[in-house]
């Protein structure tokens, strides 16, 4: 059943942009640091001794954002294919059972992100080798700085896809999406327990293993209350 | 056109649009209350309004107000992409270039109310800090009303998206591809002045000249905010007059 209902979401999910934007995060975050270093290399090189570190610094300054975002758009997305041609009832009057639908929706959005940060490990190498930032390439660095703010934000993408799923009005998770960045653009400050904090994977023990198990974790926890939530209410 | 002011009123009112427009006191409250400048600046002899606003507006005006002017304008259009709004709508009498013009004209309203409860935040986070020094009226009004003027052309960006896509997620991805450039751009001399997306933080930012009306140059303010304003304003007006609904 769940294989069904994975290809029938990936099939609404077509030519509707969704590949479009799981393309378009990556490049635009490595395109900003192409426009970064592009206009002042040599003065971006001066900064550190580790050309490398500091690349994937720079490159990590934006990815917190544009994930952050990207789930409240794509989830967004999901939930609006179902929404606006009232689409949910017949989806539920299928035999399918409620909680198979609204984890299979979760597994295609899980997909897309992961996809995304390949994407973004992928362009992030090809660009460094284009700088010629020098020997060795810090590839487990690089893994590390694609895949774990992924794996941290899924406590982010469970929440939005819980929220967008329940209101009818789209309007509240892309305000939600909205404060969800503003905190991961002041995530310096904000404390420990905040999961939009997570995907910059700061903490005050400065192991960045924490977010992630931390994510992997509270995001169970908070797909498990999403679709318990989702079981129980009335399809509109 | 009064009448459809009201009409369009009415639609909104009751479709939480409260919640959304409270978002933005909100952000201004945890941003003020969360940032801790005083400790690195204390010693310096500024006024400390000054400090509060430096570390508000940046966050505030750089994201925020560009990202919640795309869901004004999305939940403005909301009621006609609902099994069929838009036929009942236009089946009225009325033009579709005054429905425009009322819809815009309602969103940059909300924009204006939202940058005054924006301003109670500001105040509200210098009493809870305890303030004591004079509360620069002049500069914060600039600052308030400069960044509504800012918003002008991208509402009516946004107002286009909304009115061609039936989501409120792919308006709010333009919007995003859009503002989240506008991080770099406010650091280059360069390109900063002439982004679009990057003039509300500019006209907010209060460590500009003071010698305008707003913290930007006229020339500025007319080339950037006007022109894009007349581009985008015209482009979704004529885009509406066309559209199949």
């Amino acid at each position: 059943m769940m294989g069904k209902l994975l290809t029938a979401d990936f099939l609404k999910i077509k030519r509707k942009g969704l590949w479009f934007l799981t393309l378009l995060g990556p490049i635009g975050v490595v395109a900003l640091q192409m426009v970064n270093y592009g206009v002042r290399k040599d003065y971006l090189l001066q900064q550190s001794e580790d050309d490398w570190g500091y690349f994937l610094l720079n490159i990590h300054s934006f990815t917190p954002l544009a994930i952050v975002l990207g789930i409240a758009i794509l989830t967004s997305f999901m939930a609006s294919i179902e929404n606006e041609t009232n689409a949910w009832k017949q989806l539920i009057a299928l035999p399918v059972s409620k909680l198979s639908v609204y984890l299979s929706k979760f597994t295609v959005l899980a997909i897309l992100l992961f996809l995304s940060s390949t994407l973004l490990m992928i362009f992030t190498l090809s660009y460094g080798l284009f700088l010629n930032l020098g020997e060795p390439v810090p590839y487990l660095e690089l893994a590390k700085f694609s895949y774990f703010p992924a794996l941290a934000a899924l406590p982010i993408l469970a929440l939005q896809l819980w929220i967008a799923s329940v209101c009818h009005n789209q309007g509240i998770p892309i305000t939600v999406g909205i404060f969800g960045v503003i905190f991961a653009y002041s995530s310096y400050v904000l404390p420990d327990w905040m999961i939009w904090k997570w995907p910059s994977l700061m903490n005050q023990w400065d192991e960045p293993i924490i977010n992630v198990m931390l994510g992997v974790g509270i995001g169970i926890l908070l797909y498990i209350v999403g679709v318990i939530d989702f079981a129980r209410r009335d399809v509109k | 056109m009064s009448a459809i002011l009201r009409a369009e009123w009415f639609k909104l009112h009751k479709s939480k649009m409260v919640p959304i427009i409270l978002a933005g006191p909100v952000i201004g409250l945890f941003i003020g209350l969360s940032a801790n400048l005083e400790d690195n600046m204390s010693g310096i002899p500024i006024n400390e309004w000054y400090i509060a606003l430096f570390s508000m507006n940046l966050t505030y005006a750089l994201l925020f107000l560009p990202l919640i002017t795309g869901v004004f304008a999305s939940l403005i259009c909301r009621y006609e992409h609902q099994s069929g709004g838009w036929k009942q709508l236009l089946a009225l009498p009325v033009t579709r270039g005054k429905v425009f013009i009322a819809k815009y004209v309602l969103i940059m309203l909300l924009v204006m109310a939202m940058q005054l409860l924006y301003l109670c935040s500001v105040f509200a986070v210098g009493l809870i800090k305890g303030y004591t020094d004079p509360f620069p009226m002049e500069i914060v009004w600039k600052s308030i009303m400069g960044g509504w003027v800012a918003t002008f052309p991208l509402v009516a960006l946004q107002l286009w998206m909304s009115i061609m896509f039936k989501s409120f997620a792919a308006p709010f991805a333009v919007n995003v591809v859009f503002t989240l450039p506008s991080i770099f751009a406010i650091n280059s001399e360069r390109i900063g002045p002439y982004y679009p997306w990057a003039q509300p933080f500019s006209m907010m930012y209060i460590g500009g000249s003071t010698d305008d009306v707003f913290f930007v140059p006229w020339e500025q303010l007319l080339t950037v905010v006007g022109g894009g304003f007349i581009l985008f304003f015209l482009g979704g007006y004529f885009y509406f007059q066309r559209k199949a609904i």
